[in-house]
């Protein structure tokens, strides 16, 4: 299975990451909806963070109505709208921050990895995002 | 799998999907207004009904709501024929006399060409058209603090005993979820005030930013089994935090 990596020390903090998400996510860029987000702490030091994937998620386990659900193929956590309610839950939960609520709609919103096609990824230019084919370990 | 047909069409499903489930997946189209796929089904509003029959049922037909129906080998669905609509537009003529302002209704009656109720409007004019997707919300959370009360002409949405809700965690699903917005429910930085109690805020311990109610935080942790430590900072602090981490042991 393909693999979200971040390596830290190759970000420029462009920022391209946080607007193709945003664009890709129908938020026509504006920064604040985006799902991922770069930190700065001076040289060489810039780190983007989004959704971890993680295997024993909490937000999964937070969720009363299993809007979360795993995407298979692309091993994402994927928030079903139809289903979620609004609770917040999963907000509350995530030990990231990884997951917000929308305006208008009550609904949770998160990285899905773009359906295995991550916006993010194609915009970086210092491949400091990778999506790729990738055995464990992943720390590098 | 279970194979039936909807509009003549070979569809197939798991077993125990219900009608509607299974047709909005294939992208046949069916009016509800009671409905949402997180939440248990309860059939209310009713305009989700559909004919069926079966080649071994003799020529019986019968409409039945969607969302409640099981799918089952061999059955065959006709989601809307001049019966259907007229009896959908009645139901929707009937939900505009009881809650003549709500938006949501006049949008519907607006889909099905009614301007204004044929029926005598309801004198108090409420909101809320008793579509229970509040009550039903209230339980996934796990608060069961609200439900039907009384009977008939005099039924509403409320509370044990109409006192303030003993059970509830002030989350404000109800509110969130209400298709017609008849919950009041209002919050400051401090507090969320609905179904006449106040339930403060939760604060984050990095900065002190509101998170959940702390009821509602309390009912979470206890139900998903997760530390009381997932819940007590911002996503804002936890996203600092993390990204700090990681920035240190970056190479």
């Amino acid at each position: 299975m393909k693999r979200y990596l971040v390596t830290p020390t190759r970000c420029t903090a462009c920022r391209s990451c946080e607007l193709a998400c945003s664009f890709r996510h129908g938020a026509f860029g504006l920064p604040g909806r985006t799902r991922i987000r770069t930190y700065l702490f001076g040289e060489n030091k810039n780190v983007p963070l989004t959704c971890m994937q993680c295997e024993q998620a909490a937000c999964v386990s937070a969720c009363p109505v299993s809007a979360l659900v795993r995407n298979s193929a692309t091993g994402a956590i994927e928030v079903v709208d139809a289903r979620c309610i609004g609770c917040q839950a999963c907000v509350g939960a995530c030990p990231f921050g990884a997951i917000a609520m929308l305006d208008k709609q009550p609904i949770a919103y998160k990285c899905d990895l773009c359906g295995g096609e991550p916006a993010c990824v194609a915009f970086c230019p210092t491949k400091a995002l990778e999506y790729r084919e990738c055995s464990p370990p992943l720390v590098r | 799998m279970i194979k039936f047909s909807i509009n003549g069409k070979t569809v197939e499903g798991e077993s125990g999907e219900m009608v509607l489930h299974v047709a909005r997946r294939h992208g046949f189209e069916i009016p509800a207004h009671c409905h949402h796929d997180g939440v248990e089904p309860f059939g209310s509003c009713r305009l989700c009904l559909v004919e069926i029959t079966h080649q071994d049922w003799r020529g019986w037909k019968g409409l039945v709501t969607s969302c409640l129906y099981p799918i089952e080998e061999g059955l065959q669905v006709t989601t809307d024929n001049e019966e259907i609509h007229r009896v959908r537009t009645v139901l929707v003529d009937l939900l505009l006399g009881r809650c003549p302002d709500a938006p949501a209704v006049q949008k519907l009656a607006a889909d099905f060409g009614i301007a204004k109720s044929s029926y005598a409007e309801h004198p108090e004019r409420p909101l809320c058209t008793l579509c229970t997707l509040c009550v039903r919300a209230c339980e996934a959370v796990g608060a069961n603090a609200i439900g039907t009360t009384r009977r008939g002409w005099g039924r509403t949405i409320g509370t044990p005993f109409d006192l303030p809700p003993e059970a509830c965690v002030g989350c404000g699903t109800c509110a969130r979820i209400c298709p017609t917005g008849a919950i009041p429910c209002r919050e400051d930085e401090h507090s969320r005030h609905i179904w006449e109690r106040d339930f403060a805020f939760a604060r984050c311990e990095s900065c002190g930013r509101p998170l959940m109610t702390e009821a509602h935080r309390a009912l979470v942790a206890q139900r998903s089994g997760l530390a009381a430590s997932y819940f007590v900072r911002c996503d804002q602090c936890k996203r600092d935090d993390m990204a700090k981490v990681f920035s240190q042991i970056a190479r």
